[in-house]
């Protein structure tokens, strides 16, 4: 495992202290600043972050099946029809009714005209990435989550029923009964609680162990995955099958800005603001329940609180996305191995990381079939990030004799 | 010897003589104890019986509590009721003459703090950060440090001396060095009251002296009232200045290791057959032979 790099600033100030020998007398300033923890590892996972996230946007823009040079999409990305008319711009992210309400526009009010290039680009293509970067971040924070809660490396919305049991919610939504789009999230939630509550209970003898978790999750989303092909059967149209399996391995085909309004609320209102508090009960429960509990936790509570932001940021990616699987996994893995256990750098990590993973992992979902074959195919992305997570969690497994506790 | 009554605590205070440490600090104690159990019953959710039955058991304010005992005698299972862990069947624990399970869990852990016998850090966290989590009882859920802890967590490295393995990781410390670690964390709670399981267990001869030590400095010092579980009766008599003897789930006797340490108290609760001598400022044990079970009048299960 990788050392933990402290930060400069904060070992010149404790060796500082150390000089008065614990006095107390001579501290001038706190070394523990609000942002101390942010070193330059973390910066640079971020940083690496943003400029993979930004490659693929270039390469994501530029390229696809309606065919433009280099120069017509760039020149639709900064077409002046989008960037001089605030509402339409704003309409994307709200929505057209929302936008209405904010700019106090009469109902007759449409989203300005435009020529096609740019139809593509800013409807097609630009909210792709950004779909892709919110269900990657989405299912990164999630995975740290679960891996603190349950002090086990393996976890992941994946590995202990959450998907599944979001994914049969999402997927009766399709073919039994209709919910709205907004609150499919909400749905989903529900359906990963059931299924981690099932997890939890299944496991649970006085207490849970690791090993226990992992066992109970596979039956558990064996279970809801059984379910989910029996609601196959119950379709009717081959099309909604079609539609349900595509789904149900993850895929960013054909998502626009109504996907991102589903998933940036819940984003940005719950997961990101949440997971950011939580890092630092996250710390102090991976002490251990007892210690925790002896250090003033009310660790049910807690653990309560925490399990609902991880299960609400898996439900906002799957509901807009379906099952992509393993960033939950690997992510935290692949960030932890860089900034440390510290989950208030792994929280940040993971956001970006997890973002950019997802958005890289696209490019190759959407493009690779044209360049690999000249064909016109897209995989689902879910297909790629197990190409990818499958065999890096497996190469893990060989070099860390850590991994799932089972040491 | 099962008739035998041990003596009230008070009793026993008022006519003590030759107490082994100086007790004009703490005259009051009995009457205004740290830590008290009245009628209490512990067990565990598997165990149909309780573990631990106790009419009256007593921890005095400002003092050095041991609780000894063969293994399965009750006393960690004692330790973790008064620490708010197991809830009582019957009875209750009270600090500062307040029932244990009435305490907000913050306002509990800034008043007492508790060290489980078995501890496993996290990953990569340095004996710093680990200290650090201490001061959580003392921070509001949006605060980070700031002065007051930094200083808490110097002094309590200071205290447990392992101030010159603040950036080392705790996994890779030797295992003295990680009790000391974890204790500092315990220090950096700055609470009136602290409880330790089994402090010394599985440290080598000179972590188990610097544990014991800092027990003695922490009380002498700060004046904290230290709950203490202790396997060795050497160690018990080195630090504490009352011993509660448990056997089968039940105080035996309790007083001044001087009072306590008896010959008949080592075959009855010890099972072994061992001299006492009272001539230096201490109580020294000299164990003979193991007693065999039928030497043993009132030998039960070890719950």
């Amino acid at each position: 495992m990788v050392n933990v790099a402290s930060d400069p600033p904060t070992e010149t100030a404790t060796e500082l202290h150390r000089g008065t020998d614990g006095d107390g007398d001579g501290l001038a300033t706190d070394p523990r600043s609000r942002l101390d923890w942010m070193d330059r590892r973390l910066l640079g996972v971020c940083a690496t972050s943003v400029v993979v996230v930004l490659a693929s946007l270039l390469v994501q823009v530029s390229f696809g099946s309606y065919q433009m040079s280099l120069g017509q999409a760039w020149f639709s990305v900064f077409d002046a029809d989008v960037w001089y008319h605030p509402a339409t711009l704003a309409s994307f992210l709200l929505g057209d009714g929302l936008t209405r309400t904010v700019f106090g526009l009469d109902a007759a009010w449409e989203p300005h005209e435009l020529v096609t290039a740019t139809n593509v680009v800013w409807n097609v293509r630009i909210p792709r990435v950004a779909v892709a970067a919110f269900v990657g971040a989405n299912l990164a924070v999630s995975g740290v989550i679960f891996q603190a809660l349950t002090r086990n490396e393996l976890a992941s919305p994946f590995v202990l029923g959450v998907s599944s049991g979001a994914g049969l919610a999402v997927l009766l939504s399709l073919v039994v009964f209709t919910v709205s789009t907004a609150f499919l999230p909400l749905f989903a939630a529900l359906g990963g609680t059931l299924a981690f509550l099932l997890v939890y209970a299944i496991s649970w003898e006085g207490g849970t162990s690791p090993v226990r978790l992992v066992l109970a999750g596979v039956v558990v989303s064996t279970v809801f995955q059984s379910l989910q092909t029996a609601v196959f059967l119950l379709a009717q149209d081959v099309g909604t099958v079609q539609t349900a399996i595509v789904w149900l391995t993850g895929s960013l085909t054909g998502k626009d800005w109504e996907q991102v309004r589903v998933v940036a609320p819940w984003t940005l209102a719950v997961v990101v603001p949440g997971s950011l508090l939580a890092a630092k009960q996250l710390n102090v429960l991976a002490l251990g329940e007892r210690t925790a509990a002896s250090l003033g936790m009310r660790v049910e509570r807690v653990r309560f609180g925490l399990s609902a932001i991880a299960i609400v940021a898996a439900a906002a990616s799957i509901a807009v996305a379906g099952v992509v699987s393993f960033v939950g996994l690997v992510v935290p893995h692949l960030v932890r191995n860089v900034v440390g256990h510290d989950h208030r750098r792994l929280v940040v990590g993971s956001l970006f990381a997890g973002a950019a993973l997802v958005v890289a992992a696209d490019v190759g979902a959407r493009l690779g079939v044209q360049f690999a074959t000249g064909g016109s195919g897209q995989l689902p992305v879910g297909i790629l990030t197990g190409l990818i997570g499958g065999p890096y969690f497996l190469y893990r497994m060989r070099v860390s004799d850590g991994v799932g506790g089972l040491r | 010897m099962s008739d035998r009554v041990a003596p009230d605590v008070d009793d026993r205070r008022d006519g003590d003589a030759d107490r082994v440490r100086d007790a004009s600090d703490d005259s009051a104690d009995s009457a205004d104890p740290a830590l008290s159990g009245i009628d209490l019953a512990v067990g565990y959710p598997s165990t149909e019986e309780p573990v631990v039955e106790a009419d009256r058991v007593v921890l005095p304010r400002g003092e050095v509590t041991a609780l000894v005992g063969p293994n399965g005698s009750g006393k960690s299972t004692l330790l973790r009721a008064f620490a708010d862990e197991l809830e009582p069947e019957r009875g209750v624990a009270y600090l500062d003459g307040r029932d244990v399970q009435d305490y907000d869990a913050g306002d509990l852990a800034r008043r007492l703090g508790v060290l489980a016998q078995e501890n496993d850090p996290p990953a990569g966290i340095t004996v710093e950060d680990l200290v650090f989590h201490g001061r959580y009882p003392h921070q509001g859920f949006f605060d980070r440090p700031d002065e007051t802890d930094v200083a808490a967590v110097e002094r309590a490295m200071a205290r447990a001396g392992v101030t010159h393995l603040a950036d080392s990781e705790v996994g890779e410390l030797s295992g003295g060095q990680k009790q000391l670690a974890w204790l500092a964390m315990a220090l950096a709670q700055e609470t009136d009251v602290l409880l330790l399981d089994e402090p010394t267990n599985h440290l080598d001869l000179r972590h188990q002296l610097r544990v014991l030590d800092v027990i003695r400095e922490l009380n002498d010092d700060d004046d904290v009232t230290l709950g203490v579980v202790l396997h060795d009766l050497e160690h018990a008599v080195r630090v504490a200045d009352n011993l509660v003897a448990m056997r089968d789930g039940a105080p035996y006797d309790w007083g001044p290791p001087a009072n306590v340490l008896t010959e008949a108290l080592l075959a009855d609760v010890f099972g072994v057959a061992a001299t006492v001598d009272h001539g230096g400022d201490a109580p020294r044990v000299h164990a003979r032979r193991a007693l065999d079970d039928g030497d043993r009048p009132n030998e039960t299960h070890e719950g």
